[in-house]
This record gives C-alpha cells, structure tokens and sequence, in this order.
C-alpha cells in the first residue's frame, strides 16, 4: 500500500490494509500505523503510570498486540481502532500493575526499542526559554504549576496546602498554563 | 502539520484529564477521542511537555518558589537533597549549599492568621533591594512561609548575606511581619 504523508489514508483505511494483507505482512501500512498511534498511547502511559519507562513498555506491548490483532482480522470494525486500542491499553496496564508482565523482560525484550520511543529531553535553548516564561509568571502561579507536575497533585490537594479553594487552584493553574503555552509559542497548534 | 479536528477537546477539559480530575466516564471519552485523534493528541503532548518541562525546571533548581509543607514532604520523598533553616522574625542564620544539595530551604516563622497578602522581599548586605516577591500563596496556619531559591544561582554565589522581610500587604498599607537574615559561605 502506498502511504502518503499528511494522512492521506484514515486510520481505519491502514487497519483495512494491515487485515488484507495477511497472511503476508505489509510493513509499510504497519509502520505508519505504528507511527501515528505510538505517540498517542505513550500519552496514555504517562497519564496512568507517571513514568517514561513504564510508558515505553505499555506502547510497546500495546502496539504489538494491537498489529497482531488486525493481522488476524479480530477488528470487524476498523473505525472503532480508538475504542479497541484503549481497550488493550486498559489491559496492559492492569497487567503492569498486577505485575504480571515483569518489569526486566520486558526491558530485555524491547529495551532497545523502547529507548527509542522514550519523549525527547527538550533542548538546552528551550529549557532556557521554559525558565525565563516559568519566571515570568505570578507567584501563585508558579507555586501552583509546580505543585501540581512536580508533585502530581489535583487543584484540590494544591488549594488546600496554599491556602485557596479548589476553584481557585484550577483557574490559577489554568491561567498560568495558558500564559505558558503564550510565551513558549505553542498556542496555535494547541485547539 | 496535524489534520485538525471537528471537535476538539477544550484546552481545560485536557489539562484537567492530565492532573487526574474527571470522573471515569469523562475520562474514557477523552481517551478514546485522542487516541484515534492525531490533532488532540498532539495537543495534549503540548500539554505533557509542558508539565515536564516544569518538573524538570524545579528539580534543576532553575525555579524559586514558596512552597507548602506537604510539598517539602513529596521532595524528600523523591529523594531530593535538601538543607532547611528555619529562621524566627529577626534572627540570621549561617547557610550554605554544597555541589550534591538539590535544593536549599528557607522556612520563615511568621504569624499569619489573619493576613490578605502577603509579599516576601529580598535584600542586600546593605539594604539595598534585590527583589520583590508579590502576592505568594501561604497556608495561615502554618504558622511559617517556606521558600524555595533558585538553587542552581544559589550555588554560584561567594560570601554573601540575604536578608529577607515578609509584609502583610492591605488597604492600609503595608507592615513588617518579621525580618531574616542569611549569611552564606559557598561549600
């Protein structure tokens, strides 16, 4: 299949594609597949595990069951690719959870790859820029962006330790966060 | 370039998916949306950068902040290396931060129950001043402002004294909660 950059083939025409092609393996639709979904589920990770590593484990395991399963033809519905790789992403987690899928293997197993899917350390230059627009901004704000990624805590929990409500916690993290994204220029690719 | 999307989740809605805040169901929503969704998901990669990005600034000590006493507890949790002093209203105390120190804690004993706002400023040797923190959030019964420095800043600094006052800011003017003083020796 010939895969054009931009997203010229839907999701769901890559599942159709992946099914069509067994028992032969049709690399190319996989490969973009796995591109566009990798990311996306390594959100899910981080979301729910809270660690690169962890992370990387879950894309790689979810992404590998995931491509076996179209290659079998288990997805009937190829729109519905969203609602069944969630559902495996639940699993694998519950699993990484329960301990079932040790930590080493895997790491033996798809280290390499792994590694390789682990978010990119911003650049000096960026992280320079993050400090200036973090230094920028009030001091509650940063006090509650703070609390709220360096220690994960809700708007509830930063409210009640700085002395405000939770409402107010949510809309100073919101404001601040917004003016964040204003000065590190990355507000008009967000919706 | 990412396709766009009819629908895109609210910026707020995302922000309040990453920090763990919807019930399960509105969870799931989002989830399945950005999943098969590659402007939303970059959208929300935006957003995880961004909370990374602050994470790793604060443990870099690129960042001044006041902090809560829990907070304190969650460093020391993950490990970090810390020094605290706490100082009461108009006493100085000898500091210092070695290479291997994460972060030095200032833990400013002040009463305040009762106070609106409250600004922290920072002084020379000679009085002169350095900055002015206004408005930093506080918990008014702590009893105490905890204050994290720029460590890394910190660790550049020769022989020097801080001194530092907390003001209880309101309609009717501003006064003094208590003066502090730091003398610093590099490691």
């Amino acid at each position: 299949m010939e895969v054009t950059r931009g997203g010229a083939a839907s999701d769901a025409d890559l599942v159709r594609t992946i099914a069509d092609a067994a028992p032969v393996c049709d690399s190319q639709a996989e490969a973009e597949l796995y591109r566009r979904l990798a990311p996306r589920v390594r959100l899910y990770g981080l979301r729910h595990l809270r660690d690169i590593q962890a992370a990387a484990d879950l894309t790689q395991q979810v992404l590998l069951m995931t491509i076996e399963k179209l290659r079998a033809g288990a997805l009937r519905e190829p729109e519905k690719l969203a609602s069944f790789v969630l559902g495996t992403c639940r699993l694998v987690v519950l699993d990484l959870r329960r301990g079932a899928l040790r930590r080493e293997a895997l790491l033996r197993r798809y280290g390499a790859a792994a590694e390789s899917e682990a978010p990119a350390p911003p650049d000096t230059l960026e992280r320079q820029k993050l400090a200036r627009c973090l230094e920028g901004l009030a001091e509650r704000e940063r006090s509650v962006l703070i609390a709220s990624f360096f220690a994960d805590k809700s708007a509830a929990e930063v409210g009640r330790t700085l002395g405000f409500s939770a409402e107010n916690a949510r809309v100073i993290r919101h404001r601040a966060l917004l003016r964040l994204r204003d000065c590190m220029g990355v507000a008009k690719e967000a919706p | 370039m990412t396709e766009s999307c009819a629908a895109p989740i609210p910026f707020a809605a995302l922000v309040e998916y990453w920090c763990g805040e919807l019930d399960a169901a509105a969870e799931a929503r989002i989830e399945e949306h950005f999943l098969g969704c590659a402007s939303c998901s970059a959208a929300l990669q935006s957003l995880a950068a961004l909370s990374s990005g602050v994470r790793a600034a604060f443990r870099e000590g690129a960042l001044h902040a006041a902090i809560s006493a829990p907070f304190l507890e969650e460093m020391k949790r993950q490990g970090l290396r810390l020094r605290e002093y706490r100082v009461a209203p108009g006493e100085s105390v000898h500091c210092t931060i070695a290479a291997s120190d994460d972060a030095v804690i200032s833990r400013l004993q002040a009463p305040l129950v009762g106070i609106g706002r409250l600004d922290l400023v920072s002084m020379n040797e000679r009085g002169e001043l350095r900055y002015r923190l206004e408005d930093i959030p506080f918990d008014p019964e702590a009893g105490e402002v905890i204050f994290c420095p720029a460590t890394a800043a910190l660790k550049q600094h020769p022989v020097r004294i801080y001194r530092f006052r907390l003001l209880a800011v309101g309609a009717d003017g501003e006064r003094t909660l208590g003066d502090y003083t730091f003398i610093h020796t590099p490691s």
